[in-house]
């Protein structure tokens, strides 16, 4: 959790005005200080319910501190703060106000003081201060933005109406859509108002993604591991029976069904590690990965363990990767290991014996010029051939990507069958991956975790023309902190040499 | 593809301190009003999707009954546009924010009637047996559209130009939902006559999502219109190309 620095500037000297109120507000302070504290320690710990009742104390107590503070800077100090704000005449200790600030500040929880004016001015409703965690997630300033601008859902803000006019506790919950959607419980509470500002409300949001993703997940669950596990449970019930009755003494029946039973099981095992760790990447789908990972290592790595299935098959790898320090993303390096490893699993499996997958990574592209990476025209035109993307990431300003792109020579893809793609256990019908035959849900685990990325997902098929995938990932600094390696600005041509090589193992 | 900047826009910032202190209170307020008539249409759409995908009979009745609300509000907010031009004569940026209001309106007017339509087909739908499979894609297009508003709306009340334009480019993706799902319900509809009924309803709740994504790439246009004071010109990029012609493509009005 980042530090917020206590006091922005440097403090204002205390002048003797300062002096004589000092005492006045400080068993205020320090009230607010004691409850503050016991928040944040109660919230970090997970105590919702708990915290839920103390923090609002706590936050009525810092808010009316917050707002004194500000008219003791205006007063005392020559220049005010540069969030200036209301004259309110019980001035308190700089200092200790503005550990309460930073006790706001630091809360986990998006917390917002919503000003208004008249019940039917709608511009009059606005945002008098927003806490860290408030600015990340609205995507707001510090202080006076309009609060439809930040929040439009109706029920939240009826649920402020009724805080502000009608000076009423609610508590809504609302779903805030997108793609990493998060289910919100929203709290309103009355403030007692200012001189300057009659009306106020307190609006504290908690997180319930995780409780909501939790219930959702545990019936998906069951319906498709029940689902999916019966057949090749079916199958083994079947060979059993059969090596109990008229097979009990022929051995080379015995042999064949136990090889049979031995892949069957194998399956069962895949399927399950596939669910597990479906289910694992959605729990934490909304929550930012922490690490950083060279994709162009990523891809080394992934490449060399699949050498034996490209020796027994006879495919090999065309690479075109940038040096390697050149493709830091940010990102969970065991789940993009995943990706990589999906993506070529699917390109052997449905390349023909002797088939090459070429496989390129490039890097510093915009958004746009990530969804229109190399396209191929004979695809696009194809009568039953296209692009589409399976997963496109929120646009956010001054984001550059680095792609991966995955194309094979395979017997391609439909269009209508694109968009369904990513669903569970889909199959495209006709189609046989093979003798180590999918679990149907590789693709399904790539898009879940390319969202957790904040990335993005395409395909690019045609009948008869193999199919490209390509995933994108937001860049980020090197591990050094130094230039992220060359730079390429879309028209020019990668500056460092580039890798480019070609395994070939059969 | 980024918009060049009108001169009139430039001319407009030396412009931003209106004479009138009222006046730009009238036009913020005109904002903030089509920004909660954004909220409660994106609302009325979630919980359209919601009433068909979980068969919520009490949810698509709410729906229907809310719809009246957006109704008013588009009124008020014509009504409200109308007397400003009248009594201010905006200029420029101004006048252009307040035609983008009254836009918007009818918009998200349009938008909220698609939702009920929608909510009233949850109720026959409801009342069929259960497709599971169609439910579910018909939710999967249902968040990508809802995804969609959510995006333009917020290009609208944070004036983003390049968000905007990111919405008015990346529409292909709800219509290919849209024609894989239109196959879908072909085949359920042939394998089992039974499911005629409810297949049919759901085409149209598809329809109405795609037209609903239509609307989002609007929104963006206007808030392209409202920052620069240019139309967005020329076409959407197609990815498809030639293929989006040649395939049975069941959009006769595209």
């Amino acid at each position: 959790m980042p530090l917020v620095r206590a006091s922005p500037e440097s403090p204002p000297e205390p002048t003797p005005s300062a002096f004589a109120v000092r005492s006045q507000g400080a068993s205020a302070i320090v009230v607010g200080a004691v409850a503050a504290g016991a928040v944040l320690i109660l919230v970090t710990l997970g105590k919702a319910d708990a915290a839920a009742g103390l923090l609002t104390a706590a936050v009525l107590v810092a808010v009316g501190a917050v707002l004194n503070l500000r008219a003791l800077y205006r007063g005392a100090a020559r220049q005010a703060t540069p969030t200036d704000a209301v004259a309110s005449p019980a001035p308190t200790d700089p200092g200790d106000v503005q550990t309460y600030v930073s006790a706001l500040e630091l809360a986990p929880n998006p917390i917002l003081v919503v000003s208004a004016e008249e019940a039917d001015d709608l511009a009059g409703r606005r945002i008098a201060f927003a806490n860290a965690s408030a600015r990340e997630l609205l995507r707001v300033a510090r202080e006076g933005a309009l609060l439809v601008a930040a929040m439009r859902n109706p029920n939240v803000l009826e649920a402020i109406d009724e805080s502000l006019f009608g000076g009423i506790d609610r508590v809504v919950t609302y779903e805030a859509g997108g793609p990493q959607n998060r289910f919100w419980r929203v709290r309103t509470n009355p403030l007692p108002g200012t001189p300057a500002r009659p009306r106020l409300a307190l609006v504290i949001m908690e997180d319930e993604t995780d409780i909501r993703i939790n219930e959702r997940m545990r019936a998906d669950f069951l319906a498709n591991a029940s689902h999916e596990l019966r057949t090749p449970l079916a199958s083994l019930t079947g060979f059993i029976e059969t090596l109990r009755g008229h097979a009990k003494d022929d051995e080379t029946a015995r042999d064949r069904f136990l090889a049979i039973m031995g892949r069957q099981a194998e399956r069962m095992a895949r399927l399950i590690e596939d669910l597990m760790s479906l289910s694992r990447i959605e729990l934490s789908e909304h929550i930012r990965p922490s690490g950083i990972c060279d994709l162009t290592v990523a891809v080394a790595d992934v490449a060399d363990a699949l050498a034996p299935q490209l020796a027994a098959k006879g495919v090999t790898f065309e690479f075109g990767l940038p040096a390697k320090g050149a493709a830091w993303v940010a990102g969970d390096r065991d789940q993009l290991i995943q990706v990589v490893q999906n993506l070529l699993d699917n390109a052997i499996k449905y390349s023909p014996v002797g088939g090459a997958v070429k496989v390129d990574v490039d890097i510093d592209l915009t958004l746009d010029a990530a969804a229109v990476f190399r396209p191929d025209a004979r695809r696009l035109s194809a009568p039953d051939g296209g692009r589409m993307s399976l997963q496109t990431p929120t646009w956010s300003a001054d984001v550059r990507y680095a792609i991966l792109r995955v194309a094979d020579v395979g017997p391609g893809l439909a269009r209508e069958t694109l968009p369904r793609l990513t669903e569970r256990f889909y199959r495209v019908e006709g189609q046989k991956s093979g003798e180590r035959s999918g679990t149907g849900l590789g693709l399904a685990i790539v898009k879940h975790i390319v969202n957790r990325h904040r990335g993005g997902f395409l395909v690019e098929s045609a009948p008869g023309q193999g199919a490209v995938f390509c995933v994108y990932f937001p860049m980020t600094q090197s591990p050094g902190g130094s230039q992220p390696g060359p730079k390429n600005d879309r028209n020019t041509p990668l500056t460092e040499p580039s890798v480019r090589e070609e395994i070939k193992l059969s | 593809m980024r918009a060049r900047i009108a001169p009139e826009f430039i001319f407009d910032m030396s412009m931003n301190e209106h004479t009138l202190k009222f006046f730009g209170e009238e036009l913020n307020q005109l904002k903030a009003e089509v920004a909660r008539m954004g909220g409660l249409a994106e609302a009325q759409v979630a919980d359209a999707i919601a009433a068909v995908s979980e068969r919520d009979v009490a949810l698509a009745e709410s729906v229907v009954g809310r719809d009246r609300r957006l109704d008013l509000l588009q009124h008020d907010i014509e009504r409200k546009s109308i007397r400003l031009i009248a009594l201010r004569q905006p200029v420029a940026q101004d006048l252009r924010r307040t035609v983008g209001a009254m836009k918007m309106a009818s918009i998200l007017e349009r938008t909220g009637d698609y939702a009920k339509n929608i909510a009233k087909r949850a109720l026959v739908i409801s009342e069929g047996e259960p497709i599971t499979p169609l439910t579910r894609a018909i939710e999967r297009m249902g968040k990508l559209v809802a995804a969609r508003l959510k995006d333009a709306l917020d290009s609208y009340t944070s004036a983003e130009l390049d968000q905007a334009m990111n919405v008015w480019q990346n529409d292909e993706e709800v219509d290919e939902h849209y024609n894989s799902l239109f196959r879908e319900l072909l085949t359920y509809m042939i394998s089992d006559p039974r499911m005629i009924n409810s297949c049919a309803h759901m085409l149209f709740v598809a329809k109405n999502l795609e037209r609903i994504g239509d609307y989002a790439t609007n929104i963006a246009e206007i808030v392209h219109y409202e920052v620069t004071g240019e139309e967005i010109m020329g076409d959407r990029p197609k990815w498809g190309g030639a293929a989006r012609e040649d395939a049975a493509d069941p959009d006769l009005e595209a």
